[in-house]
């Protein structure tokens, strides 16, 4: 085991990277068996890989967001919530009000950012604990959303209407473009979060905000922002959701909560702050999307995956809890 | 003096990157005021935490009572008769005496905490240490001193047999430790045993009968207090390190320039009108007991904390302070007394620690430059004779000395001009101590202001070309380095709670 810690790639990768890896290559062996013997239909193949990749689209986007906000010691459980708020007010101006729909995708986005920047100046700047200042904003968002739709649930156009060009940033023919748009995203993140002002102050504010703070650093400034970027990435990931799922009902989102937290912890962002990867959340939310999918495919109920993801949280956390423990 | 009650023979205790205890051992008996000395970091404080059970011990055996023991938590010790009046007081400044005393194990009646009885067992306490305070009265509202009373009636309150004093008179007036000293020498006749850990000299003389030296975490002796003089003791502490010398006089040219004047500071509950300038190249000195508001003045001048009232004026310029971010503008740096907490991020990279106050200039467009970054920590760690195998070496690996040099070194990437250094050795060892205060000389000799805050004596001595007492939140003195004594700024350290 130490041998395979000390080796020169898995050292660049960062062990935590690469038992993950595993565990996703060995789920996808588990399924590939334990579908066919009880159901009597196939799982290895393209079919459920896209489907798992289209439920990691919009997942990975929000995991990516949360991960800022969790770099910094904070949490947000408004994420779900949030996105289906923007994909319900921005699909009712596309379907009641014919806004155009590069509007809409607009308004989507500038929903998620509003949450963020309310969000993040309450945490920041009246010194709200996170944890009830994002349950508050959850219960807002579906709030607002049902009001402005009047409890409606909305449709968003298929690929074959007028409107449904949009669905090609998910697939294009038979090209999962949603991949090429994570993956970029979680690049562009990843620069975001080592090699920029912003990154370095927020994982430094996660460790010992009044170190930094007593740097000369504006903190709440930075950390304003950590929550202005997860809002940000939480109204990119309502268009990946619509654009993949059509229907939004009112009154839901809070299940992707976990499931967005859990891939980001499982990736090995500390829950207390200072330790985040990007890396890690975007195999994080590969290992989810593909639970998600392989449970499906069990003809088991969504119901389990709760149970499950709750466990991996737990799981998660409790490793990255007695990894500290054990430094100090 | 009766039977041994405990002994602790070769104990042995590293952390990383310190010994921390090197073969210590204390034999203490019973009906003995047992005296615990040793320099800061000589690892009197370590030894004691090995015994009530917050460290574990490397190597070593303690025998308590006749048995071998080893205590797991200062509960386990508590329950066994060992109790520690600590140097920081533990109390809940909300709750009144009796429910602090008694907090964790409150009397019940029924399923109710029986009050009443807390009072009236309170009560039985005071009067056997012969001190008046009232249990009802709210912990806050007591002087330190009466605070102080609460620990060591608490620690009786255990039914001990072995107290320790931690420097049980940093924060008393003469007055307090005169009735610290009766509560102390009626504990002694009940035939309990009883470790006291002071720095002060004729504390020593007065209240002990035997003396165990310790210096760099190892045993240097055990002494009949009457048997000996404050010279031997002192010998002993400082070994064959030559001990520091007083500065003789001051190093700041006649014409040096004034770089910050601060007028009619008022900030919080601890600061109050206090005025005073520092010069260029100058090391000012700011001596006085336990929470007399130095580091809240150094707070607030920092903008780290609000301040009512005052002007603050750099190179003769007045400027606006609301917030550290402006003083680090006005090249202003803070090095905190609780480094772990305001100094540095633990879990970062030197290099990450060290450009913290200067980022901006480690900037390629919107991206940080890391080989820039490099460079400059690289510099530092040579300049200063950091001791790290890299530069991407996480803070928390490194031991209190170095960790201390990190944070000189993000001042001094930053460029500031004046430093705050507040208690710049505690917790440093000793050789690492001259190491601080060679920087520091030589930083105020390249044109660096330094204020110093510093709770040691020979410290504030040693390094000052000028000092400044406060008491109790106002400044009460300010005396050159040619004037200075000890007993003259303890004089001024102390008038305003006799007055």
């Amino acid at each position: 085991m130490d041998n395979f810690k000390q080796n020169p790639l898995v050292k660049k990768v960062g062990f935590n990277r690469v038992v993950l890896c595993g565990v996703l290559i060995l789920m996808y062996i588990f399924f590939s068996i334990l579908v066919p013997v009880i159901t009597g239909s196939g799982f290895a193949g393209m079919s459920h890989i896209m489907g798992a990749l289209n439920y990691a689209y919009f997942l990975g986007f929000l995991s990516l967001g949360v991960t800022f906000v969790i770099a910094t010691g904070g949490i947000d459980f408004s994420i779900g919530p949030v996105m289906f708020c923007c994909g319900l007010i921005s699909g009712y101006c596309l379907m009641t009000y014919n806004m155009p729909l590069p509007l809409c995708l607009l308004i989507s986005v500038l929903i998620g950012t509003l949450f963020g920047l309310w969000n993040g100046y309450l945490v920041a700047y009246w010194t709200v604990p996170p944890f009830i200042v994002s349950m508050a904003s959850m219960n807002m968002a579906k709030g607002i959303a049902s009001v402005f739709t009047k409890t409606q649930s909305v449709s968003w156009p298929r690929s074959t209407d007028a409107n449904g060009w949009f669905r090609n940033l998910v697939k294009a023919g038979g090209v999962p473009t949603g991949l090429f748009c994570f993956l970029g995203a979680a690049v562009i993140c990843a620069i975001i979060l080592n090699n920029t002002k912003f990154g370095r102050y927020i994982i430094c504010l996660g460790s010992n905000k009044e170190a930094v703070r007593l740097s000369g650093v504006d903190t709440k400034k930075w950390e304003m922002c950590a929550y202005l970027m997860c809002g940000i990435l939480v109204g990119i990931a309502t268009i990946f959701f619509v654009g993949t799922y059509t229907t939004v009902q009112p009154g839901y989102g809070d299940t992707y909560n976990n499931e967005a937290i859990a891939g980001c912890v499982m990736g090995g962002t500390s829950m207390a702050g200072g330790l985040a990867s990007i890396s890690g959340t975007v195999i994080g939310v590969l290992i989810i999307s593909l639970l998600q999918e392989g449970i499906l495919a069990l003809k088991l109920t969504k119901d389990v995956q709760l149970i499950i993801t709750g466990i991996i949280v737990i799981v998660a956390v409790y490793a990255d809890v007695m990894a500290r423990r054990r430094k100090n | 003096m009766g039977e041994t009650i405990l002994e602790m023979k070769d104990i042995d205790k590293s952390f990383p990157g310190v010994h921390a205890l090197d073969h210590v051992s204390l034999e203490v008996k019973r009906g003995e005021v047992h005296a615990l000395m040793g320099e800061n970091g000589a690892g009197k404080s370590t030894l004691m935490k090995v015994l009530t059970g917050i460290y574990k011990k490397d190597e070593g055996t303690i025998t308590y009572k006749g048995r071998e023991v080893e205590f797991h938590n200062t509960r386990e010790a508590q329950d066994n008769g060992v109790v520690i009046v600590h140097q920081e007081l533990n109390m809940v400044g909300d709750l009144t005496v009796a429910q602090n005393i008694f907090i964790g194990r409150e009397p019940r009646k029924g399923f109710r905490i029986d009050d009443k009885k807390m009072i009236v067992d309170s009560r039985a306490l005071f009067d056997r240490l012969h001190i008046d305070i009232d249990p009802t009265e709210k912990m806050s509202e007591l002087t330190v001193g009466k605070q102080q009373m609460c620990e060591i009636a608490k620690a009786i309150s255990h039914n001990a047999e072995l107290i320790i004093f931690d420097e049980p008179s940093a924060a008393l007036t003469e007055k307090e430790i005169e009735d610290l000293f009766t509560i102390i020498r009626d504990l002694r006749s009940q035939n309990l045993g009883i470790i006291y850990i002071s720095h002060r000299m004729d504390e020593i003389k007065v209240i002990t009968d035997r003396v165990t030296v310790m210096r760099d975490g190892g045993y240097v002796g055990t002494l009949v207090t009457e048997e000996c003089t404050k010279e031997d003791i002192i010998n002993m502490m400082v070994g064959r390190v030559i001990y520091e010398k007083p500065k003789e006089k001051s190093l700041v040219p006649a014409d040096a320039p004034v770089v910050l004047k601060v007028e009619h500071l008022n900030a919080g509950k601890m600061v109050h009108d206090v005025s005073f300038e520092l010069r260029k190249g100058e090391i000012l000195g700011f001596s006085g007991l336990m929470g007399a508001g130095r580091t809240e003045t150094a707070r607030a001048i920092f903008g780290a904390d609000p301040k009512q009232s005052g002007d603050i004026y750099i190179n003769g310029e007045k400027v606006e302070i609301n917030s550290p971010e402006d003083a680090v503008k006005h090249g202003i740096g803070y090095l905190s007394e609780d480094r772990r907490r305001f100094g540095i991020v633990v879990g970062k990279s030197i290099t990450e620690n060290s450009t913290m106050a200067a980022l901006s200039e480690y900037m390629s467009g919107l991206f940080i430059n890391k080989n820039k970054e490099k460079q400059v920590s690289e510099k530092y760690i040579k300049e200063l004779d950091t001791k790290t195998p890299s530069t991407d070496q996480l803070v928390v690996n490194l031991s209190g000395g170095n960790q201390q040099k990190v944070v000189i070194a993000k001042w001094l990437v930053r460029n500031s001009d004046i430093l705050i250094f507040d208690e710049p050795t505690r917790g440093i060892d000793v050789g690492a101590k001259n190491e601080i205060y060679k920087l520091m000389n030589r930083l105020a000799a390249e044109g660096k202001s330094i204020i110093m805050i510093s709770s040691e004596m020979t410290e504030i001595l040693r390094m000052s070309d000028r000092i400044i007492v406060m008491c109790e939140g106002r400044k009460t003195g300010e005396i050159n380095i040619e004037e200075a004594t000890q007993e003259l700024i303890m004089d001024k350290a102390t008038r305003q709670m006799e007055a």
